[in-house]
């Protein structure tokens, strides 16, 4: 057998960090453990607050971590940095507003030594049309876009983005991805911090679910899919009974919720289900719904303690 | 690196003329309001007249708090997340701090000169013409202690209106400071405490350097004038230095 010897493209060792202030302290991430090989996808999934924005501070070199350490193709953050190997997108601000898209493109890239790179980065981004617009005029998709052209400068090995469609319409976000999705995936690591689950199913290999500062579960985004897949149903029956009698239709039917005549339902296949308690069980206002993120979390956390 | 950003900073500034109005055009007009009061503007004073004394004055002031205003940005600006983004490039973020002292010095420089040439044109007189020079030059550079009062007012309140609020209290420096008009007694006592007090007198020593003490605004000895600059300049970094530790461990 060959032994093949691969840089991890991000590797973080019981990365922890705890902000204190001058009565409480916050652990913000509790001991973080992964290894990311070259050329993944990963989606970090998590709610607000779950320190997903800290670990990437961390892995940029923008935050010191208070134990446990991270490295990026086996260097230390900041001569990741400014080797140009590793760039990012980041969450909040990050662009000042009285300067034009050009000469934010301009500045930074003269900062990284690329400005031979300018107008491809530019052009391919989308751009070129809004080049003499002021920042503060732009919509946020399009400041979103610019922040992408600047992290895409360096032509960096790791792209790193931090909720990188956090206060755009759908039609943007679908617009960034696209765009993402064209420019910035051959052979380059991508890893982007999201509270969609629906990013990380459509863009990531592989999601790491964070919750509380902690990695609730990481693995391919398919299983992780199925792990809070199964959905509920709610409808209205004509009378109790009917609603009881429905929720004999298979071994998987359990009732969540009852109110009156109207029930709620978890089960495996929910097409059928439907189907049937608009047939024969005579129910009306049916409503299906997937379960929230949220609701992964809760489940997920309480699995994991 | 650095000159392609010394660049777009001007083409910032010079376009949102708005921020340096103050800066550029309240000093020269205050010059041309006091400095042509027939009454008392061209009498003689030290070695010059009353008009070259005014116009060191409202140089000073222009240099003063163009410099707050532009450093002041580098507060703003990293607590807006461009130092973040400037943190993921090669560039040191004491090159951006450098440019920036560039361009201030810079705009500092232009105030103070249009000050300087309004001056000359309109009768501003000295015996000793290096004296035009050295009162220039004491006018810039000692502006750049200002630099780190407007960095650490931006470190602290993390808002542009906090430039706004310490441009103003830079008019009330300048008032204490004996800057705008000449003190007397008790106001003047306290007034070489002020942080303005210093940098003024210093720029307006050569022009009044031999005056006989006693006389009317006859100039202290030079060692006080210089330590209030020193002590204000120490101050100041102090300031400058804590605030920013600050705002970082909170970010």
């Amino acid at each position: 057998m060959q032994t093949l010897i691969k840089t991890e493209a991000v590797s973080l060792t019981g990365l922890t960090k705890t902000f204190s202030t001058s009565r409480t302290k916050v652990q913000a991430v509790k001991g973080i453990d992964l290894q990311i090989p070259t050329g993944q996808i990963v989606a970090f999934l998590g709610p607000n607050g779950a320190g997903k924005t800290t670990t990437i501070d961390m892995i940029l070199g923008l935050t010191q971590p208070t134990a446990g350490a991270a490295k990026i193709l086996g260097l230390d953050p900041p001569q990741a940095v400014s080797s140009g190997r590793v760039s990012a997108v980041l969450q909040t601000g990050g662009l000042l507003r009285d300067m034009t898209v050009k000469e934010t493109v301009t500045v930074i890239a003269s900062m990284h030594g690329k400005s031979d790179r300018i107008n491809a980065v530019m052009e391919r981004t989308g751009l070129t049309r809004i080049a003499k617009r002021r920042v503060g005029k732009c919509s946020g998709g399009e400041q979103q876009r610019i922040k992408f052209a600047l992290a895409l400068l360096p032509d960096p090995d790791v792209l790193i983005l931090d909720e990188p469609t956090a206060g755009m319409d759908v039609m943007a976000r679908r617009e960034f991805w696209s765009t993402m999705r064209s420019e910035a995936t051959q052979g380059r690591t991508v890893i982007f911090a999201t509270h969609y689950l629906e990013e990380a199913q459509n863009f990531a290999e592989r999601t790491i679910l964070m919750s509380q500062g902690k990695i609730v579960a990481d693995g391919a985004t398919a299983e992780l899919r199925q792990l809070i897949s199964g959905r509920t149903l709610s409808a209205t029956f004509t009378s109790e009974d009917q609603g009881e009698q429905a929720a004999t239709f298979d071994q998987s039917v359990q009732i969540t919720e009852r109110n009156g005549s109207r029930f709620a339902f978890q089960c495996q296949n929910s097409d059928r289900f439907a189907a049937a308690l608009l047939g024969e069980y005579q129910a009306y206002d049916l409503e299906i719904s997937s379960p929230s993120l949220e609701d992964a979390f809760i489940q997920l956390t309480k699995d994991a303690s | 690196m650095m000159t392609t950003y010394i660049r777009v900073e001007f083409a910032r500034h010079f376009r949102d003329g708005y921020n340096l109005i103050f800066a550029l055009l309240l000093p020269a007009a205050m010059y041309i309001l006091f400095g042509n009061i027939p009454s008392y503007t061209a009498f003689d004073l030290g070695a010059g007249n009353v008009k070259f004394y005014l116009m060191i004055s409202m140089a000073a002031y222009g240099a003063a708090v163009s410099t707050v205003a532009i450093a002041g940005t580098v507060a703003t600006e990293t607590m807006q997340g461009w130092g973040r983004q400037i943190a993921l490039t090669k560039m040191p973020p004491a090159v951006f701090v450098g440019s920036k002292m560039i361009v201030a010095a810079t705009v500092a420089g232009i105030s103070a000169a249009i000050v300087f040439a309004l001056g000359a044109a309109t009768g501003a007189k000295v015996n000793e013409p290096w004296i035009w020079g050295a009162s220039y030059l004491i006018v810039l550079l000692g502006a750049m202690i200002f630099a780190c009062y407007g960095i650490g007012v931006g470190m602290v309140f993390k808002s542009e209106s906090a430039l706004g609020l310490a441009s103003g209290l830079m008019v009330f420096f300048a008032f204490f400071g004996n800057v705008f008009m000449p003190l007397e007694g008790g106001m003047l006592d306290a007034a070489r405490f002020t942080p303005m007090f210093g940098y003024v007198a210093l720029a307006r020593y050569p022009l009044l350097k031999d005056m006989p003490s006693g006389v009317e605004m006859a100039p202290d000895p030079l060692w006080m004038p210089t330590a209030n600059l020193v002590a204000w300049a120490i101050i100041f970094a102090l300031f400058a230095v804590v605030a920013t530790r600050k705002a970082k461990a909170r970010q």
